[in-house]
């Protein structure tokens, strides 16, 4: 490793040694709570100091043994005290690189830089992080390697990439934050806080004494009471965490890279490399598509399963995210093109499946009735088919494909609607599945397989002739070869 | 290349299968619920192989590595030559005491493996060096 070049080996920033020694003190505190009721029980304030002293000493360690350099084309980190970790990359294997810095970290002026290489392993000791660096030198560090790693893998480009201004695509508008009660991360984090208050409750022996009698005065009232608790709780809770996500958020084109910037306390700077942006993914949970919203995320080489970092657009007015979409995607038409939906079969299949969900409410109901319930049960059955039958009319509108310049562009899914939008240049393979259930009507679930995001792109229920059409479109002359010899 | 059928892959799932109906009959259930287990077991045992053989199929072109595999959902994978990252040779304990192998076919992509089990063990290693040689020659880094 040593003999690469000259090049000396960098330390990190040393106002580190502030960060360090707060974080750890902060990690220690419950032993060092411990530590000090008991030094003080006992009168020896000795144990208090080597409580403050050991996370200090670790956090100067820590910053005594790291050291990176970039260096013959490669970026090299070197880390660990009593085991060394050397870790070494090319710099045209960089995809994304991530800035990011956190209170403490902002108040001193550094943020941390993580290089996504685009490696399957999900390993920390081989995540490529620099913990941190002085703000300026980060982000000549992200240019350095954005560029470094384009002009060697497409030399003959010509035009050098600084030369393109900076052009802001999308940013945060205060009216977004009427999308964050829609997404389900409020019902989350409320159902989380309620959790943890009832946790408290049994730590601290409140135990709320519930008799009979308390249950049967429980009236619609207070149900409904509680209910709504509940929700204005939950939706107060997803526009706190929408805003700390997501304050200041930019969306912009710089250099050659997509750049989104976003957070209020800690932020975070994304950075993808235009060339691995493979395609982008909108989604429209049911609730979000109800208040005209969508959230928009990348699918790109270097940021596997990591959905913190591919999101593009956080939820926001639907209109923002398709402008959002062509830009990164550089034409309009995937996100606009008319699709092609999957015939009569598809269709029935999505009201069967609906259906057979549903069935186990009727029989259960019929049953109950039979038995000599109130009749009154059997809405229950009523409202699960009409459910279904909702469900099943919503899905079956959503089913579509088509191919248009140049990406393949899947929609599927009633709650969790998604439309994906796929370069074809980025698909590296076709997985066709059909059941038996699927072969009797001439259906199959098409799946395009890519390196980024989460692997692939598919859509169910496609007519079989028509998605070996659309495969065989998409990447001419891989799927025709298989066709004849064994179909013929 | 043509397409190739692979041989004997049924013993190595007929074994496997009677491991599973060996646990069957561990649960604590009446008589009649195992035997009905037997019944469907002794179906699962002669029937799925057989099917399942049936289905299974691979081909390899200068281009491109297609398999077809599973019994009742059927899946067919197809990867450009150009993607494969690399190719694994493993073998089981049951798989060698038949002779027999399986080749894995990694791609750039989380989503698409492609397995192909059951190879007899000298075409499965033939099949590897034709593969790597193949995917040796294309140029670009498969991603």
């Amino acid at each position: 490793m040593t003999d690469l070049g000259p090049e000396p080996w960098l330390r990190l920033d040393p106002r580190m040694l502030l960060v360090h020694p707060v974080r750890e003190v902060v990690r220690f505190l419950p032993a060092l709570v411990g530590l000090l009721v008991a030094g003080g029980a006992s009168g020896a304030g000795a144990w208090t100091l080597l409580g403050v002293v050991v996370p200090v000493g670790l956090g100067v360690v820590r910053y005594l043994t790291t050291s990176y350099r970039i260096a013959a084309g490669r970026v090299e980190l070197r880390r660990g005290l009593l085991r060394r970790h050397t870790l070494s990359t090319p710099i045209d294997r960089v995809r994304t690189v991530d800035l990011s810095a956190t209170l403490v970290h902002r108040v001193l002026g550094l943020s941390t830089v993580v290089l996504g290489t685009g490696s399957v392993s999900a390993d920390a000791d081989e995540r490529l992080e620099l913990d941190a660096l002085p703000q300026p030198q980060a982000v000549a560090l992200r240019g350095q390697l954005l560029q470094a790693g384009r002009s060697t893998e497409s030399a003959s480009d010509g035009t050098p990439a600084t030369a393109l201004p900076s052009r802001t695509v999308a940013r945060f508008e205060p009216r977004w934050l009427w999308y964050a009660p829609f997404t389900g991360a409020g019902l989350v984090a409320a159902a989380a806080l309620i959790g943890a208050l009832a946790q408290g409750m049994e730590m601290f022996d409140l135990r709320v004494a519930l008799s009979e009698e308390d249950v049967s005065t429980v009236t619609g009232a207070v149900a409904v009471t509680a209910l709504l608790t509940v929700l204005v709780l939950s939706a107060a809770l997803a526009v706190i965490g929408y805003l700390v996500l997501n304050w200041g958020f930019t969306l912009s084109q710089e250099g050659g890279a997509w750049h989104v910037r976003r957070g209020l306390l800690t932020t975070r700077e994304t950075s993808l490399d235009e060339a691995r942006v493979a395609g982008v993914a909108r989604g429209e949970p049911a609730a979000l598509r109800l208040a005209r919203g969508a959230r928009l995320s990348a699918i790109a080489t270097g940021l596997e399963r990591s959905r913190e970092r591919s999101i593009l657009v956080p939820p926001a007015p639907a209109g923002i995210v398709a402008v959002a979409a062509s830009e990164v995607l550089g034409t309009a038409a995937p996100m606009h093109a008319p699709l092609r939906p999957h015939g009569r079969a598809a269709v029935r299949r999505r009201y069967t499946r609906a259906l057979t969900g549903s069935v186990p409410f009727v029989i259960g109901t019929a049953g109950a009735v039979a038995a000599g319930a109130s009749v009154w049960w059997l809405l229950v059955a009523v409202v699960a088919v009409c459910v279904a039958l909702g469900l099943a009319r919503d899905r079956a509108l959503a089913l579509g494909h088509c191919l248009v310049d140049g990406f393949v562009v899947t929609r599927s899914g009633s709650l969790l609607r998604q439309r994906d939008a796929l370069a074809t240049g980025h698909v590296i393979g076709w997985t066709f599945r059909d059941s038996w259930f699927q072969r009797r009507v001439g259906l199959l679930t098409l799946e395009a397989t890519t390196a980024g995001g989460r692997g692939r792109v598919g859509v169910p229920d496609v007519p079989a002739a028509e998605a070996i059409e659309l495969a065989d479109a998409c990447v001419p002359g891989l799927v025709s070869q298989f066709t004849a010899p064994s179909r013929s | 290349m043509w397409l190739v059928e692979c041989a004997a892959r049924s013993g190595v799932l007929v074994v496997g299968l009677f491991v599973t109906t060996g646990l069957w009959d561990w649960l604590p259930a009446r008589w009649w619920a195992v035997g009905a287990a037997l019944v469907l077991a002794a179906g699962y045992v002669a029937l799925v192989p057989l099917w399942r053989f049936a289905v299974h199929r691979w081909e390899v072109t200068e281009t491109a590595v297609y398999t077809q595999r599973g019994w009742w959902t059927r899946e067919r994978r197809i990867a450009p030559m150009s993607r494969v990252q690399t190719v694994d040779l493993t073998q089981g304990v049951l798989a060698r005491a038949f002779g027999l192998a399986s080749v894995t076919v990694t791609t750039a992509s989380a989503a698409g493996p492609l397995r192909i089990e059951g190879l007899d063990r000298v075409v499965a290693l033939r099949l590897v060096d034709d593969l790597t040689s193949k995917a040796g020659l294309v140029e670009g880094d498969a991603t």
